[in-house]
């Protein structure tokens, strides 16, 4: 589903990421892990096309993104769901109107767009605020407001950039329980975090990247670097 | 049926948009109507003028005075026969004779005057080309008009385009870039919730279309406001302006065109084409997808 050759990308001589190898499957569940500054931020904007690679290809859904045209870049993040760690909820747009944004940017009948809409909130148990505006709601129930429209548009991928970097470790541990939950279904989650806590909690793929490149990659992995050497 | 929900949105947004636009919304159209109006006076003054000096213009005549032996009638008709002759009329050498006689003191002596055709051109453009084309049939003998005054009025003419031309262009950047600096300042305050759309995959045409239509409903009501002026001064304005003109050039008509349906229409068009053209700019530079 998701697939990095031989990937370097360097800002002005800089390098941010040498030569990354990684191949994520479909319906996986995978940490990126690492330092401020090892490329972690770098990695995901490459797979949603905010950034081109210097060097390399980039697949998604088989898709090659360094030879995507501009003008498909809105299809490709169509099918992907993106949650980041300030949110991005508009904030002049109640909970529903933020969900079914996107829907109705595509066309979809307003029918349709409420039944999803409803459907997506009730993943992320959010069914009875879905009048109240951003600011109305706490940081976890924000991102869960960001999740419920990643999924509403049932995307085969969901990238998750340092999505529990602003929240509590107790509503931390809730959202990454909440993305498992969606990668049961079939959903590739692919989360980028420092969060020590999430991570040993759940003990699943972690990547560890350092320095721009890729030191570890484990099945069942911890946060710390040397356990996942020693395993 | 998809694309007509798109669009339909697209609209939805734009009243959005507006609406949070708020006080800013009335100083865009309070300037571009005072543009539009400016350049809607202008536009009517050079109209009219090129009316004016259109109709002064139609009066010239060409006289062509005709050899004997040709029968007048005929040679009307074959002038007639040229695409830009208005009118042909006949003065014959009896009428003629018989004019100068009741005017001067003449004496008795055989009719000397030849028979005469006066010719008027459809438009002044026309006067020198109808003029040589009569100056070559053979029934002709001479011709006389006033040549000078036929290039003064095409000068005059020409000049009023270029001019009016001229005002257009500049008026039509101001407007653009009243347009464009508003639209600008509408997508910088709106910069994150732009970045936000793009990365959840939306389309240009529906992050923009809402600025681009915007900017034309920005077009269209400030040449709405400037054509209600504009239509008030017409009213009150116009019959006071005729007085004045034919007082000071007699030989002007009275039933002066002021054209003011087509300068109400190019007002609305050109609002519209400048505020739409200039959000579309101003969105294609500014709205990084």
């Amino acid at each position: 589903m998701i697939r990095l050759q031989n990937v370097t990308k360097d800002y002005g001589g800089r390098p941010a990421l040498v030569n990354v190898n990684l191949h994520i499957a479909l319906g996986e569940f995978a940490f990126l892990v690492g330092p401020s500054g090892a490329g972690k931020s770098t990695l995901m904007r490459l797979l949603y096309r905010e950034e081109t690679p210097t060097s390399g290809s980039v697949f998604v859904g088989g898709v090659n993104l360094t030879r995507l045209h501009k003008r498909q870049v809105p299809l490709l993040r169509r099918r992907l769901g993106t949650i980041f760690q300030d949110y991005k909820l508009l904030p002049r747009q109640t909970v529903f109107n933020n969900v079914a944004y996107i829907l109705r940017a595509l066309g979809v009948d307003e029918k349709e767009v409420a039944k999803r809409v409803q459907s997506a909130l009730s993943v992320v148990s959010l069914e009875h605020k879905v009048d109240a505006y951003p600011d109305e709601l706490s940081g976890g129930e924000q991102q869960r407001v960001g999740i419920a429209r990643a999924i509403v548009n049932g995307p085969p991928v969901l990238l998750a950039d340092e999505p529990t970097g602003n929240l509590d470790p107790a509503t931390s541990l809730e959202i990454v329980q909440l993305l498992e939950r969606i990668a049961e279904r079939g959903t590739t989650v692919f989360i980028s975090t420092h969060d020590t806590t999430i991570v040993n909690a759940l003990r699943r793929r972690v990547i560890y990247l350092k320095g721009g490149e890729i030191v570890s990659d484990v099945d069942s992995g911890v946060y710390e670097l040397e356990s996942n050497l020693n395993v | 049926m998809r694309q007509l929900r798109i669009f339909f949105r697209v609209i939805i947004e734009t009243g959005i948009g507006v609406r949070r636009s708020g006080w800013s919304n009335w100083l865009v159209v309070s300037i571009l109507a005072i543009a539009l109006t400016i350049f809607g006076c202008i536009l009517q003054v050079t109209m009219t003028m090129k009316n004016v000096v259109t109709a002064w213009g139609s009066q010239l005549e060409i006289s062509a005075y005709l050899k004997d032996g040709f029968q007048p009638k005929r040679v009307a008709r074959e002038i007639s026969q040229i695409p830009e002759v208005q009118l042909v009329e006949i003065v014959t050498k009896d009428v003629a004779w018989d004019e100068m006689k009741a005017t001067f003191k003449v004496a008795s002596l055989a009719n000397p005057l030849p028979n005469t055709l006066h010719i008027r051109a459809s438009n002044p453009d026309a006067v020198e080309a109808v003029a040589a084309k009569v100056k070559l049939l053979g029934a002709v003998e001479n011709i006389r008009y006033p040549l000078k005054v036929a290039r003064k009025i095409n000068e005059l003419r020409n000049f009023i385009e270029i001019a009016g031309f001229a005002i257009t262009a500049a008026l039509s950047a101001a407007t653009l870039t009243v347009i464009g600096n508003t639209i600008h300042l509408l997508i910088e305050s709106r910069q994150r919730e732009i970045e936000i759309l793009s990365l959840m995959g939306v389309s240009p045409f529906y992050i923009k279309g809402p600025f681009v239509l915007q900017g034309a409903a920005y077009g269209a009501g400030s040449a709405t406001v400037a054509i209600i002026v504009l239509a008030i001064m017409h009213l009150y304005l116009d019959p006071y302006i005729t007085d004045q003109l034919v007082s000071l050039a007699p030989f002007l008509p009275r039933n002066i065109e002021y054209e003011m349906w087509q300068t109400f229409g190019i007002l609305l068009g050109l609002g519209v084409l400048v505020g739409a053209g200039g959000s579309a700019w101003t969105s294609g530079r500014y709205i990084k997808i």
